[in-house]
């Protein structure tokens, strides 16, 4: 297993936001985490990004122990991620962004400016590359976060609702880049909330309620386990599978 | 004895930081900012105490409303002339502006009332108190207690009437309370305006036992940013409780260790707290 | 870099200012503005490019410009000679008080350099070894060439133009390399630039140790240059404040910005003091004051923002005029 959560559980104050989850991902695998609003999805992201450590519980990833490391030390052993809200830096170039990125893992100017070239390109925001991050819009800083995150070469990518905002022309775009990143033996975990993406982007479905996974299979059977239609998905599942 | 002389006198003192530092945790809790010129706002208010009385021979029953009006007019003038744009403008910007007020302020007040210091007369609020052996001055007594009713009068406003409880809504959540019909730059004007006008009282009330100089308002807004970061960002009753007890270490400090000294202790103290708890001592971020 | 032509003109003037005057006023402006602009550019390599406000850079002013004259008063050393040790003690002081104050976020760290800053300037007034409140005096009479005390301003304003040239120089480097990108990442965000694997407190720890030296350095050459340090002229928070200031109207976290803001700045400062002789300080404050809360209100980019938009409007004005 690339990444073995084992029984992590977090809490705020009196407030246990995740209580006893677990999850396995394997080398090149599409992951999607679902689940309600405040099913403590997003909370169990940022313990595995390494944002807010678990309560209790452990988190390997390749092997190594990174229960308590720094979000830092989360970069450098490969796993790169996004923001549900995007951050980019908003005074620099989107090269300039791609680049603090490459900086990780390699140290000279030229070596830097290079990868972000490339990862520019493959993200197709090579056009927009002398632009100051700050003009762009929604759709063009997720899609930046996701290229400054491909930049430090990461085994492994967390995109937090990359495609949450995005119009159903920008998902498509956006559904197409996250399969060529799988193609490039990226493995990926993705927490979304519109059905759609899970659907058709990935291999397995983890379905959060109250902290805990109530569900884990292929999106189709998870979306028909009646526990996970009583949970949450209900009305909104017969929308889309009517569509 | 003359200790428990010096834990009263502090505590008269720490009264009145607790009133202008509940000011500033107000501002610091709807919108993130901190305002540098709130000791500046306190000196404004000192002269405007001093020259009511002498210039106009008013008492302290007008100059001390006084002072709280015209505050609160000088707090909502900046903030919608200023603080309102640069809220969400860049780190340094949201630095720059107070702090550039707080110059502006402090040598316009060097300029027009010179570097001398004044004071107001000992006989305003004349007399001294006994009681059980100890020696209270009417004035600090007075300021004292005003100080403690209204920063309690304060936190009941904001805690028990309608118009407090809009406030303190746009203080936890903008967007929610909007849609609310709460409009939140009405609001936000209105918390500068009182926390202005906690400067305004606060400062008639120093006036009125202590010297009045354009730079006595530099040390008494780091005394400010102490209390509110001891009671705990946006706190009111946390400022109550750190303002007394910022005042008795001061008079403690002064007393044991030196006049000179109170101010290191209370400086090295913020800096001791910010570092071990950077949330500060009671409140989260 | 396009403007290289601009740059190089300016290098130009700058080296000639002291010979086409023969107005020691002027000549010595000149030098002060140098002086001025290398501890502005000091400040801005933590203020300006990591986005860290500190408003008690005085302390490491005062630590340069108190080691120079403690080293003359007590070993009879040149005063020059203590600015070494000046910067070790800033670094020192940096490090120790630097590494917990950075956990703060903005407004909370901001406070804390205040509040570091006026402790350091109420210890520095009770301390006999360091005068205390009357402060230390530098050599009255030069004892041999090392002392470094001239009548003139123009060795002065040669010494502070290879010091600055030298910052700048470095600062330039800086800003291409990695830490530059990542410096600048942490201006951006802590939180993104930590997900990207930039370690935050070291990369602040490094800015606050460079910028700690050569402010330390700015205030040795200022006690060198003037023969004098007291409490409110080493450590005052207006020390701090004329830093701040000076950056953010040329433009904070920008190569020259410092250097133009000194430029503008100092000259002001310098006319004011001379025509209101005493109070002159007051009023240079007042104006100050109201400069920065025009750039904070209007435009927080200072200066190298208002050419950028210039610069820009000009280029897109010749195309429509092709």
């Amino acid at each position: 297993m690339l990444l073995e959560a084992r029984d992590l559980t977090k809490v705020f104050g009196g407030f246990r936001a995740v209580g006893g989850a677990s999850l396995d991902v394997a080398e090149g695998e599409i992951v999607g985490l679902i689940g309600p609003n405040g099913a403590g999805k997003s909370t169990f992201f940022n313990c595995l990004a390494g944002d807010n450590p678990p309560t209790t519980g452990t988190i390997r990833f390749r092997g190594q122990d990174v229960t308590k490391a720094t979000p830092e030390a989360h970069a450098r052993a490969g796993m790169a991620r996004t923001f549900q809200v995007p951050v980019t830096f908003e005074d620099m170039s989107v090269a300039e962004n791609v680049m603090v990125g490459a900086f990780l893992r390699h140290g000279h100017r030229a070596a830097a400016r290079r990868v972000a070239e490339e990862v520019l390109a493959f993200t197709g925001l090579d056009h927009l590359a002398d632009t100051r991050a700050g003009s762009l819009g929604t759709p063009g800083r997720k899609r930046l976060e996701i290229a400054r995150a491909l930049a430090t070469e990461p085994v492994m990518l967390l995109l937090d609702e990359a495609l949450a905002g995005l119009t159903p022309a920008e998902v498509r775009l956006a559904i197409e880049l996250v399969r060529r990143i799988q193609q490039r033996g990226i493995t990926i975990v993705i927490v979304e909330h519109i059905m759609e993406v899970i659907l058709s982007l990935a291999e397995r479905a983890v379905v959060f309620h109250q902290g805990r996974v109530i569900a884990e299979g292929a999106p189709r059977d998870v979306v028909d386990n009646p526990e996970v239609v009583a949970a949450y998905l209900g009305h909104h599942m017969k929308r889309v599978r009517r569509g | 004895m003359i200790l428990l002389q010096v834990v009263v006198s502090g505590l008269l003192m720490g009264a009145v930081y607790a009133l202008f530092s509940s000011g500033l945790t107000l501002i610091w809790g709807m919108m993130n900012v901190v305002n540098f010129a709130h000791g500046d706002f306190v000196m404004l208010a000192m002269y405007a105490a001093f020259f009511a009385y002498t210039l106009l021979h008013l008492g302290p029953a007008v100059f001390i409303p006084g002072a709280a009006l015209l505050l609160f007019v000088l707090g909502v003038v900046v903030y919608l002339g200023l603080v309102r744009h640069i809220a969400r403008g860049p780190m340094l910007a949201q630095i720059l502006g107070t702090f550039g007020l707080a110059l502006v302020l402090r040598y316009a007040a060097f300029w027009a009332f010179s570097a001398n210091f004044v004071s107001l007369p000992d006989t305003l609020v004349g007399g001294t108190f006994e009681l059980g052996g100890l020696r209270i001055e009417a004035s600090r007594l007075l300021g004292g207690v005003l100080a403690l009713v209204i920063t309690i009068g304060m936190h009941l406003v904001l805690t028990r009437t309608m118009l407090g409880s809009r406030v303190l809504a746009v203080a936890e959540d903008r967007q929610a309370a909007m849609l609310m019909g709460i409009r939140p730059d009405r609001m936000q004007a209105l918390a500068w305006g009182v926390g202005a006008a906690s400067t305004g009282i606060a400062g008639a009330l120093i006036a009125l036992f202590f010297y009045i100089s354009p730079t006595v308002g530099e040390s008494l807004a780091l005394i400010a940013f102490v209390v509110v970061c001891l009671g705990g960002f946006g706190s009111v009753p946390g400022a109550l409780i750190a303002g007394l007890a910022i005042g008795v270490i001061q008079a403690l400090s002064a007393y044991l260790i030196g006049a000179v000294y109170q101010d290191v202790v209370v400086f090295a103290l913020f800096l001791l707290v910010l570092w071990i708890r950077p949330q500060g001592l009671m409140g989260t971020l | 870099m396009k403007q290289w032509p601009l740059v190089l003109l300016g290098f130009v003037v700058i080296a000639a200012w002291p010979l086409l005057t023969s107005d020691v006023f002027l000549q010595r402006l000149g030098a002060l503005v140098l002086l001025s602009a290398i501890s502005a550019s000091a400040w801005n390599l933590l203020g300006g490019y990591a986005g860290q406000v500190s408003v008690g850079h005085s302390v490491y002013f005062g630590a340069g410009a108190y080691a120079s004259l403690v080293c003359f008063t007590h070993f009879g050393w040149p005063p020059i000679a203590g600015a070494p040790v000046g910067m070790l003690v800033s670094m020192l002081i940096a490090a120790v008080v630097g590494t917990p104050t950075f956990r703060l976020r903005g407004h909370y760290f901001s406070m804390a350099t205040i509040a570091a800053a006026e402790l350091a300037r109420i210890l520095a007034a009770n301390v006999p070894l360091l005068g205390a409140a009357v402060g230390l005096m530098g050599p009255p009479v030069p004892r041999s060439a090392w002392d470094l005390s001239f009548i003139s301003p123009i060795p002065y304003h040669y010494l502070f133009l290879a010091v600055l040239t030298l910052l700048l120089a470095l600062t330039w480097q800086m800003q291409r390399s990695k830490m530059g990108f990542y410096l600048a990442a942490i201006r951006g965000g802590d939180r993104a630039a930590r997900s990207l694997g930039v370690p935050v407190l070291r990369y602040k720890l490094y800015a606050l140790l460079l910028s700690a030296a050569f402010t330390s350095l700015a205030g040795s050459l200022y006690a060198v240059m003037i023969g004098f340090v007291d409490p409110d002229s080493g450590l005052g928070i207006l020390i701090s404040v004329k830093m701040v200031i000076v950056a953010a109207l040329g433009g904070a976290g920008t190569l020259f910005g410092p250097l133009v803001g000194a430029i503008i700045l100092i000259p002001l400062e310098e006319t004011t003091n001379a025509m209101f002789g005493g109070s002159g300080t007051g009023v240079t404050f007042i104006i100050y004051g109201a400069i920065i809360v025009l750039i904070a209100r209007f435009r927080p980019g200072g200066v190298a923002d208002l050419w950028h938009s210039l610069i820009t409007r000009g280029r897109r004005g010749a195309a429509r005029g092709a």
